[in-house]
């Protein structure tokens, strides 16, 4: 991928992600942290792609670190990590995935269908359990009354 | 603590726990509040049982009595800055053991958080299917400018039907359905070449991204009945959203597929 496409995958997700955060009411200074963290969670999982080439396996990075994002913050300016937790992930939604899977369905192609199935479960087991690892680690070694 | 006092505050905490999770808080947040605030009153036997359908708190009172209490859960919308005004709320009757009024008057005022205006919304509507355009690869302005637009049309469906007390499987359908409509005619009018990306772009915002990662990480940290819900309830509102291109195919089929 060139250098201009990361660039502008990284200001739409940027642009995405704060128009989430106006429509599930996050206001004030956490809404700029919420939007600038979406924008960092994808420039990750861009950046990672040399390092790690499977894309579950960066989804899995990219959200573990978003979540420990969330929960300093959310240390940090005393409010819940979900603030912040879902709301960077946004762009990593398996959005266009689930989109193909529908496709495949409707054109009776199981042989894309089964594979972008297990795909898109996969992106979002990958996503699910990056919050659960990182958020069951701040629970147990760093909880403070949240 | 007088036993009346006890009952009245079993009250309010319901009250607590059920606008926690209809603005969408995680379930072992809704359980913790519970015990945190009894605990911090001195009822030592208080059990909490919490879904994204219903509560139920019990309490065992040092005399012997049993109170049961619980409340029923209606839609679940998520409201961030909703959930924050109630964990900070619950924080401080842990600190201050706040009497019932006080609670009461709280209670009142984060029942008027302010959000965003709708005109607002509708227009992130636009935006985020603009942006969601481009992020999935899109480089044509003139398709842009109609992502953005059926996006701004979705936007104003959810609002009305919203208002309307709508059901929520039926305002997704509908949604897709318009965004499919309008996106298929632009093609067999030749006014954009692709059909996905706008496709895409405008399935972000109606997909039930946010309830598919609650439900996940419900699961997996153990509230099983709630994740489950959660789950079934993102699995129909991806189909209402299918069920609505899978329409629109159906009556473009000749000429597209």
């Amino acid at each position: 991928m060139n250098y201009a496409d990361m660039i502008i995958q990284s200001v739409t997700a940027l642009v995405g992600t704060l128009g989430f955060g106006f429509l599930f009411n996050i206001r004030g200074k956490k809404l700029v942290f919420a939007a600038v963290g979406g924008m960092l969670a994808w420039m990750l999982f861009l950046v990672l792609e040399p390092v790690a080439e499977s894309e579950p396996l960066r989804y899995l990075i990219v959200s573990a670190c978003s979540t420990t994002y969330a929960e300093v913050l959310a240390r940090i300016l005393k409010t819940p990590a979900t603030t912040f937790s879902i709301i960077t992930l946004i762009p990593l939604v398996p959005g266009g995935a689930l989109y193909q899977t529908t496709t495949a369905a409707l054109d009776r192609n199981t042989e894309v269908f089964v594979p972008k199935l297990i795909y898109t479960i996969e992106l979002a087991v990958a996503l699910s359990l990056g919050i659960v690892i990182v958020t069951a680690i701040f629970r147990r070694f760093v909880h403070k009354k949240v | 603590m007088k036993q009346e006092d006890t009952y009245r505050l079993l009250s309010k905490v319901l009250e607590i726990l059920k606008m926690m999770t209809e603005a969408g808080a995680e379930i072992y947040r809704v359980e913790e509040s519970a015990s945190r605030i009894f605990a911090a009153y001195g009822v030592k036997n208080a059990d909490v049982y919490a879904t994204t359908s219903n509560i139920i708190v019990s309490l065992e009172l040092d005399d012997g009595t049993i109170k049961t209490h619980s409340r029923r859960i209606g839609s679940i919308a998520t409201d961030i800055e909703r959930i924050d005004r109630l964990n900070s709320l619950v924080r401080r009757i842990c600190e201050q053991k706040l009497d019932t009024p006080q609670i009461d008057k709280e209670i009142e005022y984060i029942k008027g958080t302010p959000t965003y205006p709708t005109i607002v919304n509708i227009l992130f509507y636009g935006i985020i299917a603009g942006a969601f355009y481009f992020f999935f690869g899109g480089r044509n302005i003139v398709e842009l400018l109609f992502s953005a637009v059926i996006g701004l049309i979705t936007g104003v469906i959810t609002a009305l039907l919203g208002k309307a007390n709508t059901n929520k499987f039926m305002v997704k359908f509908l949604c897709s359905l318009t965004a499919c409509l309008i996106i298929f005619t632009l093609k067999s009018f030749s006014v954009v070449t692709s059909v996905d990306n706008i496709i895409i772009a405008n399935i972000m915002t109606l997909i039930p991204g946010i309830g598919l990662t609650n439900s996940l990480r419900d699961l997996f940290v153990g509230d099983s009945v709630s994740g489950i819900l959660r789950l079934i309830e993102v699995a129909l509102l991806a189909l209402a959203i299918a069920c609505g291109y899978i329409l629109t195919t159906f009556i473009f089929g000749g000429v597209l597929l």
